[in-house]
């Protein structure tokens, strides 16, 4: 056997990305160029400031610090352990290092040169996204059009996210088709599938009618086992002729055409024939978000629920249908939709169950109308998984003589839904903020009295209080009392501008750790911890800045945190980028939360890091970075430093 | 420039065959001396596998080498060579490194090896593990290729751990086996027993014990040669 040395190495880099995104051959051509090379500790690798080196490293054995240094300080920015990629900028933007790289211990990396490393880039765009993902922030635009987001957790098309619930008759949306002319390279073909995020394209004449398709399947089976170069005409790949049909066919018409033809796409045109304009495309995974597993049929079967058993027993399938959808990587935009419309039409049901019950009692209606609010999680619309129920209910003004019996009906009422919920599997607040609660059970002027009081009265519990109860969201009743309350409170903020400053420093106590080393999370400072918990470190950060930011906005209505970034994005377009990487980030952080949810049977909180792979600790570590940017936009805007 | 190490250049041999020739010339175009510091030394660590232990009746079956300088390995700058043997003295060594007696696949001629060999290493310094036996064997098939003895300046991993050990004389007999040094020093041991490989972790294990002796400021190469313990 030859090439033994080469092979060891090749061994190595093949376990980690995005090595291991690479062919055998290309990798083991790679593994013939490595320098090893050993540092000591504390032994510079390179100078921030230094001119662009030849190599990317990786780290074959110990650790290396990259430090950000100013004139007095350094900071530490990085710990890479074994496995990890690093100095990686040469190879992306024609710049100096940004960062200075140390040694932490005796350390072995095995350094790349970059050149002919450049060409398996551009025939493996892949492994440029990992590449400019896994970097910095602020590096050249060159590789930055990508979603960073997308590669690794593959965020299905946006497209999907308007899909009603409703059992889909009639295909009335499909993607805009993703076209080119029979002339273009395979390789061109495949940046622009990329580039749409697309698993297929379909291949147009002049007049826009179709003459082939070509699948990501075409591209495993004839490009990529060597069969077919990059460089041939996407015409001598494709398949033709195309399988057409009318936009206006059904799911099942779709579904039936697939299975006959054994595809997985259908092209539609204007007519069904290939003599017609392109108009759409299906994929199978396309149907399978259509369809679901069928949201809507759970919710019918909510809705037609007699016993809270039974209600348990859908959730619990629902859970199957979340497990699905996040295994499939369907988007979370998707996912949190559909769970959210499950979860209150639940809560509905509980309510509607209750008041049965309490009218079967003979228990007298005090006449005044009330809205149920969810709060937490539930409120902004983003709870997966099942966890602590957070409500609060609102009931009209009433005459003073009719306050207590109001009350007293609306707590008992409130007491049974709680009770209901908790049966079927949400269960009950440890710190009672539940409209069972007499705190949290009132009506709209002590509603109105009560934000009066946390806004003017900023003390910790008061704002701990505001980052739960402003994010309610009404589920039943009347909705012009959820309203009235959202009108007020942007009129009390209107005086009390100071208050955003208090919920400012709230959100800024919890900076995310900087990054995971060997099986700890590290701490900005240097420490080390056993224990990650996504929701406090990661998520509740995001969720806290998209509140602040859109109440001084006064934004209203908007309650979810990706959707409040969105928004954001559109109000502040010099912060776009930012918010559209929080935006990206929160929905990673909800993906990983929900897979380590159905993972452990629990909320998903908390992660040991050596329950990680190499792969999920880079995304989530990259989610890191637009907290931390934020954190420090919020810092400014609001004048934080100066109370502190 | 006085090379106070170097064995005396043997007299020119005007019927020496060319491959000994050039290294004789390579030898003395280096320019290495005592007080050259250890960035700027060429090491070849090198490994063969034999027949056997026999210096006198057992032959080469494999070559490898790789060349450290200034605490770098490059993978492209390496030997690796399978030499085909018709005689086989001892059946028993197969298992061990795998290459069977009279397989030809990838192999040369055993002074196609020697002449490879000597072209790598040129006038570097030449560092194994228990160096005198892969000399011996060396020497003893560039004799039958026609050239002399070798000429570089040799170190010995395993006297070099042993400097490099806080109390060498407390240690257990094994200590500075390849294999134990390997664990204690984290290394590691995937193709142990095929030259290459062995080549290289014993590369990893060199660049290990070059910091620690130059943390006590052996730093030269005079003062990575000299006692205690001089390998050769």
């Amino acid at each position: 056997m030859e090439n033994i040395i080469p092979r060891r190495i090749y061994d190595f880099l093949k376990a980690y990305p995005p090595f291991s995104l690479l062919p055998d051959d290309l990798l083991l051509k790679v593994s013939q160029r490595v320098l090893v090379q050993y540092y000591q500790p504390r032994q510079e690798i390179f100078h921030q400031g230094d001119q662009p080196g030849t190599h990317i490293f990786i780290v074959r054995e110990g650790a290396v610090q990259l430090y950000r240094e100013t004139e007095s300080e350094a900071f530490l920015v990085e710990q890479c352990d074994e496995g990890d990629v690093f100095g990686i900028r040469p190879m992306l933007a024609e710049e100096t290092y940004a960062l200075t790289a140390r040694a932490a211990e005796e350390t072995l990396l095995y350094a790349i040169n970059i050149e002919g490393f450049r060409e398996v880039m551009e025939a493996h765009p892949q492994v440029a996204f990992y590449l400019a993902s896994n970097y910095a922030a602020g590096v050249g635009q060159k590789y930055k059009t990508a979603n960073p987001s997308q590669l690794f957790l593959d965020r299905s098309d946006r497209t999907t996210d308007n899909f009603a619930l409703m059992e889909v008759q009639s295909l009335e949306r499909s993607k805009l088709p993703v076209t080119c002319p029979p002339e273009t390279t395979i390789q061109e073909a495949a940046l622009i599938m990329s580039a749409e995020e697309v698993g297929s394209i379909i291949v147009v004449n002049p007049s826009g009618q179709p003459v082939g398709i070509m699948t990501d399947k075409d591209l495993r089976h004839k490009v990529a086992t060597g069969k077919m170069e990059l460089t041939a005409s996407i015409s001598d790949i494709m398949s033709s002729p195309v399988i057409t049909m009318p936009p206006t066919v059904t799911v099942a018409d779709v579904q039936m055409e697939m299975v006959k033809n054994r595809i997985n796409h259908i092209c539609l045109t204007e007519d069904g024939t290939t003599d017609s304009r392109v108009v759409g495309a299906l994929s199978e995974h396309d149907l399978m978000v259509m369809q679901g597993n069928n949201p809507a049929i759970l919710i019918r079967e909510i809705r037609r629920c007699k016993a809270v058993e039974a209600l348990r027993d859908i959730r619990d399938r629902a859970e199957q249908l979340l497990k699905k959808y996040i295994f499939q990587e369907v988007s979370i935009a998707f996912i949190s939709t559909v769970m959210t419309e499950i979860n209150d039409e639940i809560i509905v049901r509980c309510i509607e169950l209750a008041e049965a019950d309490l009218a079967s009692e003979g228990q007298q209606h005090p006449g005044a109308k009330y809205c149920w609010l969810a709060l937490g999680s539930e409120g902004r619309g983003e709870q997966l998984l099942r966890t602590d129920q957070d409500n609060a209910l609102v009931f009209e003004d009433v005459p003073e003589d009719a306050y207590e019996r109001t009350k007293n009906y609306y707590l008992d009422f409130a007491g049974r839904v709680t009770h209901l919920l908790n049966e079927v599997g949400f269960e009950y607040c440890p710190a009672d903020m539940m409209a069972s609660n007499p705190s949290w059970c009132l009506s709209l002027s002590e509603w109105k009295q009560q934000f009066s009081t946390w806004i003017h009265k900023p003390e910790p519990k008061a704002v701990m209080f505001c980052t739960i109860f402003f994010d309610f969201r009404p589920i039943h009743g009347d909705r012009s009392l959820s309203s009235a309350l959202t009108t007020h409170i942007f009129e009390a903020l209107d005086d009390q501008e100071i208050f955003l400053v208090y919920l400012g420093k709230n959100a800024l106590q919890n900076p995310p750790p900087l990054t995971f080393f060997r099986n700890f999370v590290v701490e900005s400072s240097g420490a080390h911890k056993d224990e990650f918990d996504i929701k406090a470190r990661a998520m509740m950060p995001l969720a806290d800045a998209a509140r602040l930011l859109v109440l001084h906005a006064r934004v209203g209505m908007i309650n979810n945190t990706f959707r409040r970034f969105e928004r954001l994005a559109e109000l502040e377009p010099q912060n776009r980028e930012l918010y559209e990487q929080a935006a990206d980030a929160y929905e990673i952080l909800m993906r990983y939360r929900a897979l380590q949810g159905l993972k452990k049977q629990n909320s998903g909180r908390y992660f040991n890091p050596s329950d990680l792979t190499k792969m999920e600790r880079i995304n989530l570590r990259n989610c890191f970075r637009p907290i931390k940017e934020l954190q420090s936009l919020l810092n400014t805007r609001f004048r934080l430093a100066l109370l502190s | 420039m006085f090379r106070w190490f170097k064995k005396k250049p043997p007299p020119p041999d005007p019927n020496a065959p060319a491959f000994w020739k050039a290294y004789l010339e390579s030898m003395a175009a280096t320019a290495y001396d005592k007080k050259t510091p250890i960035e700027e030394i060429g090491f070849v660590v090198f490994d063969t596998e034999t027949t056997g232990l026999d210096v006198q009746e057992d032959q080469i079956l494999s070559i490898g080498a790789v060349r450290v300088k200034n605490w770098q390995i490059s993978v492209e700058d390496r030997l690796e060579c399978y030499i085909h043997q018709e005689y086989y003295p001892d059946g028993k060594t197969v298992a061990v490194h795998g290459i069977l007696p009279g397989e030809k696949r990838h192999s040369i001629a055993e002074s196609e090896g020697v002449r490879r060999f000597l072209e790598f290493v040129g006038g570097d310094v030449l560092v194994a593990h228990h160096a005198a036996f892969d000399v011996a064997m060396l020497n003893a098939a560039i004799h039958a290729a026609g050239g002399g003895k070798l000429q570089n300046t040799v170190l010995d991993t395993g006297v070099l751990a042993r400097r490099a050990a806080r109390n060498p004389q407390l240690a257990r007999p094994g200590t500075f086996g390849l294999d134990h040094l390997c664990d204690t020093y984290r290394i590691p041991q995937s193709d142990r027993h095929t030259a290459p490989g062995d080549a290289f972790i014993t590369a990893l294990l060199l660049l290990k014990l070059l910091h620690r002796l130059q943390k006590r400021g052996v730093d030269t190469l005079g003062a990575l040669r000299s006692a205690p313990g001089m390998g050769l």
